[in-house]
């Protein structure tokens, strides 16, 4: 488990919620939600066990009884969750998981300059910000902007410009690039990048504009930069234009032409009155829904089963394909042995390829660590959250990347009590109790009882009575007893955090360790301590032996090398078998304030307008590590 | 070897409720502000006396008197800001980040949020660390690095110099990516990510 001991997770109800077939329902796992209102249908498949009548739930609670939780069941994975990752819907009245949650997007924004990018432009930007933020090629650092002069003077500063990685010292001097100016990085990559041969060293700037009469329909914010250097580029275009070997483009430009290319093709050829479809949906490719179409329409086969005159169908006018380089044709090299020869030069070696990762993220043709280009950085989304079942929104948070705020945040935490768990000091041998070691709980040595104390806190504003109960002997390979001292209490209501500061009195969980040296030892059927909105209970918790450890044969080996090696090996094969976890259930019921499309329901309400509410799951208790042995 | 058993007193608690252990290692003291609250444990070191030496590079260079030096050099620059209820964990480092600024290597402050914990050896030259950020043992947080409100550097991680790591982002590896979001709960009293208080509390007590 990741997390340190002591942990606690919390199980969401969804995990054991079967498909909605009243064949299965009796075998959820899942208590019975006795909300005395019925929910609406559609929210069946949620809380199915609201529909049960009075006699069923009786029964229904019984076959719950026989059926623990086990946290090491395959299935538990996907429904354990640490308490401040849950929700809760105030509709359902359940808790909600991220697998019951559907999730729209807020915004977007860079998460390196933490600005938002209008989602118009999110398209067209390719998912990644538009500014001066990259990633570095080589090991994903974010690469900074940085001079090469060194310009000790207080005078503007004058570029050249790199952008450089502050963890691997990359920088695009490595693969030849500099910036004229230190903004619109990313503009200034693509131009570069487009125009100039992909792989060639000399990334100099002459842009040979072959495809400069090609409308880019990706970047349509290189349009700014595309006017500003407008001038600059017809001097060049005069050049290599009508050379016959201009040199190929970028991977960027050349797709851009290829869509061009095949845009304008379909245009030309098809002439269909279907063909708005492929415009209007936005379907390109040649043609492909334009035949499945004609199928169906009056032209073609219907027309002719149903006694339309059998005119030869005209065959679809015929595309060509990509033809020169300047409409993105590009021809594979028969012969790489340039490539092969690069690969097995003393100079490129192992360090100049680029790894599987690396090239991962870059185009097709990059090999080596020169072809690498600077990422612009992916950009991060703020995601509003809504229950699955009833499309309550349940997280909302405020759209500005820089807020952490919330317009509506729904969390489980808010809802059921919060729970942690701390070991209580051996007390057995020592006559202070508050000296006493508290147990290592990477090594709880087995069949010796320990204590451990359980908080809840309650953050409603109503007083919450709770049950808890476990499994006499926890499931898994290690039977570890467990005993709930006083299974049943309350706690009390939350209130203002102004009541708290005024009161003054001590903040929960302070008086524990004067307490505990007065309260002595654990007794059953009391609570341990108790707060305002909080209350502490004793668990025993008997570690069992771990299968085939030292423990079960003779105690006390002093050779425990080779058994160690054993018992790792066994611990290994079964993965973390000798973390102690153990199952808890809760079950809460708390007078809330009833709502206005309740009320008139009122079965169970009482007269002050208050309806009890019911809410029960599992929580498992990651207490600590088994030993060995003895 | 340090006994096992604090000594009798290990901590110092000054009039706003900090806790600094008397092992830790606290260089200029006078360029540092703890919010209150905060506690210092053993062997962490605060390296107050890096903070800005503005004047001095601005007022030996010829060309410009008028720089925007440190109006008065009485009074004294802050290098490190901590907030309340933030926690220097054991043989954590402390460090004021610096960059090479027109030819010129200046330190810049530290500031570091409220609730903040900062794990065991770990070694910060951030800017900032936001509040609620909870930096794991042994991880590295580079020069002039941002971390946000909420952010999670996971135990281990290098995060590069001039990093930006958004709210609620958890962060790990070397070098560290983002690699995904604590739940919407982080941070409430607590639970995870909101233990500041009991982590002081509990803090020098026998």
């Amino acid at each position: 488990m990741s997390r340190p001991f002591p942990y606690t997770y919390i199980s969401c109800p969804c995990a054991d919620t079967p498909v909605p077939d009243p064949a299965r329902k009796r075998k959820s796992r899942e208590s019975p939600q006795k909300s005395p209102q019925k929910p609406p249908p559609e929210r069946a498949n949620t809380d199915q066990g609201k529909k049960l009548s009075a006699k069923e739930e009786q029964r229904g609670e019984d076959e719950d009884e026989e059926q623990t939780f086990d946290p090491r069941s395959p299935r538990s994975n996907f429904s354990l969750y640490p308490p401040e990752q849950l929700l809760y819907c105030e509709e359902c009245h359940q808790i909600k998981c991220p697998r019951c949650i559907t999730e729209e997007i807020v915004s977007w924004y860079c998460p390196s300059c933490l600005f938002e990018t209008p989602s118009s432009m999110v398209r067209s930007d390719g998912n990644r910000c538009g500014r001066n933020c990259f990633n570095c090629p080589v090991c994903t650092a974010p690469l900074a902007v940085s001079t090469i002069e060194n310009a000790t003077g207080n005078g503007p500063q004058q570029g050249p410009w790199v952008l450089s990685c502050g963890y691997c010292l990359w920088t695009t001097l490595d693969i030849g690039i500099k910036f004229d100016k230190p903004t619109n990085i990313r503009s200034q990559l693509q131009k570069m990048t487009d125009s100039t041969a992909s792989g060639a060293f000399d990334r100099s700037r002459q842009a040979s504009r072959t495809f400069g009469d090609l409308k880019h329909p990706l970047s349509s914010y290189a349009s700014v930069d595309e006017q500003s250097n407008a001038r600059e580029r017809d001097e060049e275009q005069a050049g290599p234009k009508e050379d016959p070997a201009a040199p190929p483009m970028g991977p960027d430009a050349r797709f851009a032409a290829l869509k061009n290319f095949y845009r304008t093709q379909i245009a030309e050829t098809s002439n269909s009155p279907n063909d708005q479809l492929s415009s209007e949906f936005g379907f390109s490719s040649p043609g492909a829904l334009n035949r499945l179409m004609s199928l169906y329409t009056s032209s073609s086969r219907l027309s002719g089963l149903y006694g339309g005159s059998k005119k030869p169908k005209s065959k679809p006018p015929v595309m060509r394909e990509a033809l020169t380089a300047s409409e993105g044709l590009q021809i594979a090299p028969e012969d790489e042995k340039d490539m092969i020869a690069r690969l097995q030069s003393p100079e490129c070696g192992w360090d100049g390829m680029a790894s599987i990762d690396q090239r991962a993220t870059q185009s097709p043709d990059a090999r080596f660590v020169d072809d690498l280009l600077p990422l612009p950085v992916l950009l991060r989304t703020k995601r509003a959250k809504r229950c699955k079942s009833c499309k309550h929104i349940l997280v909302k948070p405020e759209t500005k990347p820089q807020s952490t705020r919330f317009r509506i945040r729904l969390i489980a935490l808010s809802y059921i009590p919060l729970p942690t768990l701390r070991p209580l000091a051996l007390s057995s041998s020592s006559a202070l109790p508050a000296m006493a070691p508290t147990p290592d709980l990477n090594s709880l040595p087995p069949l010796r009882p320990i204590h451990v104390l359980l908080t809840l806190k309650n953050h409603m504003f109503d007083p919450v009575r709770i049950t808890l109960a476990t499994p006499p002997v926890t499931p898994g390979h290690v039977a570890t007893k467990v005993t709930v001292l006083s299974p049943q209490f309350e706690i009390g209501a939350n209130s203002d955090v102004w009541d708290e500061a005024l009161q003054g009195g001590s903040a929960p969980l302070t008086s524990d360790s004067r307490s505990a040296v007065l309260r002595g030892v654990p007794e059953a059927g009391k609570v341990w301590d108790k707060g305002r909105n909080w209350t502490t209970v004793v668990l025993e918790v008997v570690p069992g032996t771990l299968p085939g450890s030292s423990a079960e044969g003779g105690d006390g080996n002093p050779d425990t090398e080779t058994n160690d090696e054993d018992v790792l090996a066994v611990a290994a094969s079964k993965q973390d078998g000798d973390v102690l976890e153990i199952p808890v259930f809760v079950h809460m019921d708390w007078d809330a304030d009833a709502q206005l499309d309740q009320q008139n329901v009122g079965k169970g309400s009482k007269p002050d307008d208050k309806v009890t509410r019911e809410l029960a799951y599992w929580m498992v208790l990651g207490v600590g590590r088994i030993q060995a042995s003895l | 070897m340090p006994p096992p058993k604090a000594a009798k007193g290990e901590y110092i608690e000054t009039d706003t409720g900090n806790k600094i252990s008397r092992r830790s290692q606290i260089h200029g003291t006078q360029h540092i502000i703890l919010g209150g609250k905060t506690v210092i444990q053993a062997e962490a070191v605060i390296r107050g006396d890096l903070f800005r030496t503005a004047t001095l590079p601005t007022s030996t260079d010829p060309n410009n008197p008028s720089a925007p030096a440190a109006p008065n050099p009485n009074t004294p620059s802050v290098a490190i800001t901590v907030g309340r209820y933030s926690y220097i964990s054991k043989s954590a480092i402390l460090r004021p980040p610096s960059r090479l600024h027109r030819g010129v290597h200046s330190f810049y402050p530290l500031k570091i949020g409220d609730h903040v914990f900062v794990g065991e050896g770990a070694v910060v030259e951030a800017a900032s660390l936001g509040n609620h950020v909870h930096v794991g043992k042994g991880a590295a947080v580079g020069s002039m690095a941002i971390i946000k409100d909420y952010a999670y550097v996971l135990d281990g991680a290098v995060v590069p110099p001039g990093m930006v790591v958004p709210s609620w982002c958890i962060v790990g590896g070397r070098p560290a990516r983002i690699v995904g979001e604590v739940g919407e709960g982080y941070g409430v009293e607590g639970a995870e990510g909101g233990m500041a208080r009991e982590r002081y509390r509990v803090v020098g007590r026998p």
